[in-house]
C-alpha cells in the first residue's frame, strides 16, 4: 500500500467508523486494504472473497457514505480478493471442459473472443476512405474514452460496409485497455431471444441485471427491433439505465434510426440523442486501399491490374470485395495459371453479373417513382401532361440522370421519345423545388434509397 | 423390449426421476428417459449433463432391451391412462406401444446409444451417512443458498468433510445457515466441496426416513448412492469463502422462543411489511418482544409476544422472509435467537448443532 493510498484509507476509515458497529469494523475493515485511488473509483484488496461478498451485500450503503464524506462525493468500488483470482483460473479451467453456453465465462475474466468479438476486427485492420472516416474517427473516440464524448453513437450503413467490424474493434479496444471492463457485445435479434426466454422462465431480475451491469454495450442490428414492442420497452429502459450510469452505448443499424420501421419514437430521439455516423459504400481508391491491405494480411501476392480490375468492378460491398480477392487468390495459388483480366472475368461471373444487376436502370426508376406517387407506369412514356403525371415524369428523369450513366438524349428516349431539353429543364426544375421543399426534398432522398437497396 | 408394469409402480419411478430433465435443451436427448428392462426390473435414467439420476421399477419383463422415450410426455400419458395395468412394447426402431385398457398410444424414441452415459466412479472416496440426517441438515440450509448466477461459488451447499464432522454450509452475503453432523471416516477423506442447487434439491426430494446414502466424491463429481436410486452430479469448482469470518464470537443477549408461535406471529405481521424497505423491527423489552411492521399510506401491525427476556431494551430490524425462512424448515419447539446490538448480526441457534447468521436492516429512525 503506497503513502497516498494508507493516507486516504486513514481518512477513509475515520468517516467509516461511526456508520458500523465497532464489531463489524473489527470483523470486516481492519483487514481491507486499499491499494488502487484513481479520480473515479478507488480498489481494495481482501483477504479472501467473503469479505467482498459480504461488505458487497451488507456494508455497500455504509461504505459510500464513508467515501462520500471523506472524498466530497461516490467512488465506484471494486475489490480484489486473492482466493478469487484462483477461483477464476478454476472456473476457467472447468468451463474450458464444459464448455456450457449457459454458463461459460461465469466469473471468469472476460476475453473478445468469449464475447463474440473477432479479434480480426480491429482498428488497425480497418481501412479508413472518405466514405468512413467520420464512422471510424467516432468509433476511435468512443473507445478512446468511453461515455465521455458521444453517447450513443450509432453507426449505420448498407451490408458489408464495415458496421460489424468497427463496433468489434470498439470493444476490443477497450477490453485491451481495461480488462475489468464488462462489454457486451451482441446483435439486437439475440437480445429479443433472451428477453423472451427471460419472460417465459420468469427471470426477467437476472436478464435486466445482466444488462443493466455493462459498462459498453454494443448492440448490432438495432433495425431488428423495429416492430418488437415489448422489447422496446425492454431495451428503452436498458438504454435510459446505462446512459445514466455513464456507460457507452454503441448501436448500429442498416438504416437511418428514423427509418427503422415500427420503431417507437422515444427510441429514435435518443438513438439520434448522440453521434449519428454513416458508412457508405467505398470509392475506388478505397477500394485498392482495402484489397492492398487485405491481401498483404493474408500473404497473397497479385498483379496490380488484377486489383484494379476487381476494385472497378465490385462497388457495392466490402465483404463480397474479399470474397471476390479470397477467391482469385486460391485460384491462382491452386493452378498456377497466369491470372489475366479474362480469367478474373471467368472465375468471378456469378459475383459480377449480381454487381451489374445491383446497378439500377432507367426502367427500375420509372417503375419506383410511378409506385410512390401512385401513376401507371405508362403515364411515365405517355404524351399527356397534367401536372400529376408530369411531376412525377419530371422527377423520374431528374433521378434517371443522377442515378444512371445514360446521357441526356438516352433518358428522354426511355421517356417517350422526348427532347434532350425537356430532361434538363426536368433536372432544374427538380433541383429547384428541392432546395425550396423540405418535404420533396426526403421524399426523393428516400426513393433514391429505396432504389439503391 | 417388452413389459407389463402397475400404474402406480411406474409413475412412482418416473416421479423420481423426471424432475432432471431440462425443459430447454439444445440436445434432443437430453430430454428423454433412458430405459432398460432386465431380470424383474427396468431402470430409468435421465440427464441433464450436470446432474443425473438414475432410479427403476418392478416389472415382468418379457423381452430385455433398453430405449430412450421423451420424459415429460411419457409421464403424462402415463398419469392419464384409464386402467392399473400397463403393456410396454418397443420394436427395433424406438417406437414404444402403450397399451392400458382401451387405450392405445405409440410414441417415438430415440436408440439407447445416443444417450450420455452417467459418469463412472472408480477409487473415489465412499463415506456412509444415515438418509434421515442428510435430509434434515439439507433441509436446514438449502433455503440459504445464493441464486445470484454471479457469485457461483455461493450456487450450492457446501459439504466440509473434516475431523469427523459434516458440515453443511449454504450462504448468499446476507444470512448463513450451517448444520454439523457427526459421522465417521479415515482423514484421507477430508475434503470441502460444493454441491450445485440443482442436485441438492433432487437429492432432498430423493432422500427418506431411513436406510443409508453411500456418498462417492470423485474428481470434480460427487455421487448419491440411495440403495434404488442413484443420483450423480457435478461439483461447483472454485473455494467456498472462509464462512467462518461471519459467525460472531460472542453474543450479549439471548431469547428463547417457541418456533412456531413466533413464526406465526412474523407472519402475520409482516403481511404489513412494505416492498420497498421490507422490514421487521423486534423491540426487546423485559419479558416481552413487540414485532412491527409498517408501509408508509398503507397502515402498520403489531404483536407483543410474551419471553423470558431480561436484557436491555433496544430494537432490531430484519428482513421478514430471511427471519421466518429458517424457523420454516426446523422442526425442533424451542430456537434461541442470540443478539448483539442493533447493527450486528443475530444468530439463531437450537439444542442441536445449528446455526443461522442473520445481518440485520438499518433502522431508519
Amino acid at each position: 500500500m503506497d503513502e497516498n493510498c494508507t493516507n486516504l484509507w486513514q481518512k477513509l476509515s475515520a468517516a467509516l467508523k461511526p456508520q458500523v458497529s465497532a464489531d463489524t469494523f473489527k470483523r470486516w475493515f481492519s483487514a481491507v486494504e486499499l491499494v488502487d485511488a484513481t479520480e473515479g473509483s478507488l480498489t481494495f484488496r481482501v483477504p479472501n472473497n467473503i469479505y467482498q461478498f459480504w461488505i458487497e451485500s451488507n456494508h455497500m450503503a455504509a461504505l459510500q457514505a464513508a467515501i462520500v464524506t471523506a472524498f466530497g462525493g461516490p467512488r465506484e468500488v471494486n475489490f480484489l480478493s486473492p482466493s478469487e483470482l484462483a477461483d477464476d483460473t478454476a472456473a476457467a479451467d472447468a468451463t474450458r471442459v464444459e464448455e456450457d453456453k449457459s454458463d461459460s465465462g461465469r466469473g471468469a475474466r472476460p476475453t473478445g473472443s468469449a464475447l463474440g468479438l473477432n479479434p480480426r476486427n480491429t482498428f488497425e485492420s480497418f481501412v479508413v476512405g472518405p466514405n468512413n472516416e467520420i464512422a471510424h474517427a467516432a468509433s476511435l473516440a468512443v473507445a478512446q474514452s468511453p461515455a465521455k464524448t458521444y453517447n450513443p453513437l450509432f453507426v449505420y450503413g448498407g451490408v458489408g460496409l464495415g458496421k460489424t467490424h468497427l463496433m468489434q474493434a470498439i470493444g476490443q479496444f477497450v477490453l485491451a485497455k481495461k480488462k475489468n471492463t464488462r462489454v457486451m457485445y451482441l446483435s439486437s435479434e439475440l437480445f429479443i431471444n433472451e428477453f423472451i426466454d427471460a419472460i417465459q422462465h420468469s427471470n426477467l431480475v437476472k436478464f435486466r441485471k445482466r444488462y443493466r451491469q455493462a459498462d459498453l454495450l454494443l448492440i448490432d442490428d438495432i433495425q431488428f427491433l423495429g416492430g418488437k414492442e415489448r422489447s422496446q420497452e425492454e431495451f428503452f429502459h436498458t438504454f435510459n439505465t446505462l446512459f445514466d450510469g455513464h456507460k457507452q452505448i454503441v448501436l448500429s443499424s442498416d438504416r437511418p434510426a428514423s427509418e427503422i420501421s415500427n420503431l417507437e419514437h422515444r427510441l429514435v430521439s435518443r438513438f439520434e440523442w448522440g453521434l449519428t455516423a454513416e458508412l457508405q459504400p467505398p470509392d475506388a481508391e478505397t477500394r485498392m486501399a482495402i484489397l492492398r491491405k487485405k491481401a498483404r494480411t493474408m500473404q497473397i501476392k497479385l498483379r496490380d491490374e488484377v486489383l484494379e480490375f476487381l476494385a472497378n468492378r465490385i462497388r457495392t460491398n466490402v465483404r463480397r470485395l474479399e470474397g471476390a480477392l479470397m477467391r482469385v487468390a486460391s485460384f491462382a495459388s491452386l493452378s498456377g495459371k497466369e491470372l489475366t483480366n479474362e480469367v478474373v472475368e471467368h472465375l468471378l461471373k456469378d459475383i459480377l453479373q449480381e454487381e451489374a444487376r445491383h446497378s439500377i436502370t432507367i426502367e427500375q426508376i420509372q417503375r419506383r417513382v410511378a409506385e410512390h406517387f401512385d401513376v401507371r407506369i405508362a403515364d411515365m412514356t405517355s404524351k399527356r401532361r397534367p401536372a400529376n403525371i408530369a411531376f412525377p415524369r419530371q422527377v423520374a428523369m431528374y433521378l434517371s440522370r443522377e442515378l444512371t450513366k445514360a446521357s441526356l438524349n438516352e433518358i428522354g428516349d426511355a421517356f417517350g421519345g422526348r427532347d434532350h431539353g425537356t430532361v434538363l429543364h426536368a433536372c432544374k426544375l427538380v433541383k429547384k423545388r428541392m432546395k425550396e421543399q423540405d418535404a420533396l426534398r426526403q421524399t426523393i432522398s428516400f426513393i433514391d434509397s429505396s432504389l439503391k437497396r | 423390449m417388452k413389459f407389463s408394469v402397475t400404474k402406480e409402480k411406474l409413475l412412482e419411478g418416473l416421479q423420481q426421476v423426471q424432475n432432471v430433465v431440462s425443459t430447454r435443451t439444445t440436445l434432443p436427448i437430453l430430454s428423454n428417459v433412458l430405459l432398460q428392462a432386465n431380470g424383474n426390473e427396468v431402470h430409468l435414467t435421465t440427464t441433464d449433463l450436470d446432474v443425473g439420476v438414475r432410479g427403476s421399477f418392478e416389472a415382468e419383463v418379457e423381452k430385455e432391451g433398453a430405449t430412450t422415450l421423451p420424459a415429460r410426455r411419457l409421464f403424462t400419458i402415463v398419469r392419464e391412462l384409464p386402467s392399473s395395468e400397463i403393456q410396454f412394447d418397443v420394436d427395433g426402431r424406438n417406437a414404444a406401444s402403450i397399451r392400458s385398457g382401451q387405450s392405445f398410444f405409440k410414441i417415438l424414441g430415440l436408440p439407447e446409444e445416443e444417450f450420455p452415459p452417467l459418469p463412472k466412479f472408480e477409487d473415489a472416496k465412499v463415506v456412509t451417512i444415515r438418509q434421515k440426517d442428510l435430509r434434515d441438515g439439507l433441509r436446514k440450509t438449502a433455503y440459504a443458498i445464493s441464486t445470484d448466477e454471479t457469485r457461483y461459488v455461493l450456487n450450492g451447499v457446501l459439504f466440509s468433510f473434516k475431523e469427523n464432522k459434516l458440515t453443511l454450509v449454504a450462504t448468499d452475503g446476507r444470512r448463513l445457515a450451517m448444520v454439523d453432523l457427526e459421522l465417521e471416516f479415515p482423514r484421507s477423506h477430508e475434503a470441502d466441496i460444493i454441491v450445485p442447487t440443482k442436485a441438492v434439491t433432487e437429492l432432498q426430494r430423493l432422500l427418506m426416513d431411513d436406510g443409508e446414502v453411500k456418498v462417492s466424491v470423485g474428481n470434480g463429481q460427487i455421487a448419491f448412492d440411495l440403495n434404488r436410486t442413484l443420483l450423480v452430479s457435478k461439483l461447483i469448482e472454485g473455494n467456498y469463502p472462509n464462512y467462518r469470518q461471519v459467525i460472531p464470537s460472542e453474543t450479549k443477549e439471548r431469547v428463547t422462543l417457541e418456533r412456531e408461535t413466533f413464526l406465526n406471529s412474523l407472519r402475520r405481521v409482516s403481511l404489513l411489511a412494505s416492498e420497498k424497505s421490507n422490514s421487521i423491527k423486534l423491540n426487546f423489552s423485559k419479558n416481552n418482544i413487540e414485532i412491527t411492521a409498517n408501509t408508509p399510506e398503507v397502515g402498520e401491525a403489531k404483536e407483543s409476544l410474551a419471553v423470558t427476556y431480561k436484557g436491555r431494551e433496544f430494537s432490531i430490524a430484519f428482513n421478514p422472509e430471511f427471519l421466518m425462512a429458517p424457523l420454516r424448515n426446523l422442526t425442533e419447539d424451542e430456537v434461541f435467537l442470540d443478539l448483539i446490538d442493533e447493527m450486528s448480526p443475530g444468530v439463531l441457534k437450537i439444542q442441536t448443532p445449528f446455526l443461522y447468521v442473520l445481518m440485520p436492516m438499518r433502522i431508519s429512525s
